[in-house]
């Protein structure tokens, strides 16, 4: 369910270096924000916007899936940069992690 | 309170005097809860909350994660709660901030948020105080009280965005 919503919408990142085909180390790492019963709606579509570059639709559906389906994928691409991602998501509060992709 | 606006660059609202006391604490037990020894707030679940694992179950990955971020999640934290304390009317009145102070007030008023909604439970379903007569009764109007601050900031700010594209 999350990739099928997600896929799209989540910028695809091309890893710096080509890994060769060698099971699941090809597989991207994502970034997860997970729902909390705190955090604003306002305010999760206003820190994806201001994170991510994301436009207000894009935001805003990626806001809904947390809030409906617990969970929505925000970025994905190499693991560095997922940490990095996640780190500006603690930053300003959300409940973020980083995994690879499933 | 008069809730946040935007007025040319700056973001501006009005505290009543004892909002203005309410933060002023709030700020102080924010502080307390970020400095205190590693040990003495071990497992508590405010302070899990404010640094959170940045791996959901790999603990090495987690450990690995927590050694890279987690002085500069601190230190951001406590530059955003100065500058909050800062730009405080101590007695209330006019609160006038510049776009980098709005930011810190954002982030700052969702730490305090999240560090009440997780010691008061709240959930999605809970509904504003009725009886104000209780102490979990006055913490809850507090939350809700700084709800209505943020969203305002959060609103005001989110339009300055919409204009300027």
């Amino acid at each position: 369910m999350v990739g099928s919503v997600a896929g799209p919408l989540a910028p695809t990142r091309t890893p710096e270096e080509t890994v060769e085909e060698r099971g699941d180390l090809d597989r991207p790492w994502v970034t997860i924000v997970w729902n909390d019963p705190v955090n604003l709606m306002t305010y999760v579509t206003y820190v994806l916007q201001e994170l991510f570059g994301y436009d207000e639709p894009t935001a805003t559906t990626l806001m809904l899936q947390v809030h409906q389906e617990g969970r929505a994928i925000v970025s994905s691409g190499p693991r560095e940069r997922m940490e990095h991602d996640t780190s500006r998501l603690h930053a300003y509060g959300l409940w973020a992690s980083f995994q690879r992709d499933s | 309170m008069k809730p946040f606006r935007r007025r040319g660059e700056e973001l501006v609202a009005r505290l009543e005097p004892a909002e203005a006391r309410i933060v002023a604490l709030l700020l102080d037990q924010l502080e307390q809860l970020l400095t205190a020894e590693a040990d003495d707030v071990a497992g508590d679940p405010v302070v899990t909350r404010l640094l959170p694992s940045g791996h959901r179950s790999d603990p090495e990955l987690a450990a690995d994660y927590r050694g890279m971020t987690e002085s500069a999640l601190r230190s951001g934290k406590a530059d955003d709660l100065a500058t909050v304390r800062a730009s405080l009317p101590p007695d209330g009145g006019p609160l006038r901030l510049d776009p980098d102070q709005a930011v810190a007030w954002l982030r700052t008023s969702n730490d305090l948020r999240l560090a009440l909604g997780t010691r008061l439970d709240i959930q999605e379903d809970t509904e504003p105080p009725e009886d104000l007569s209780t102490e979990e009764g006055q913490q809850l109007a507090v939350y809700y009280w700084l709800t209505g601050l943020q969203g305002s900031l959060v609103d005001a700010l989110a339009a300055g965005r919409a204009d300027r594209r």
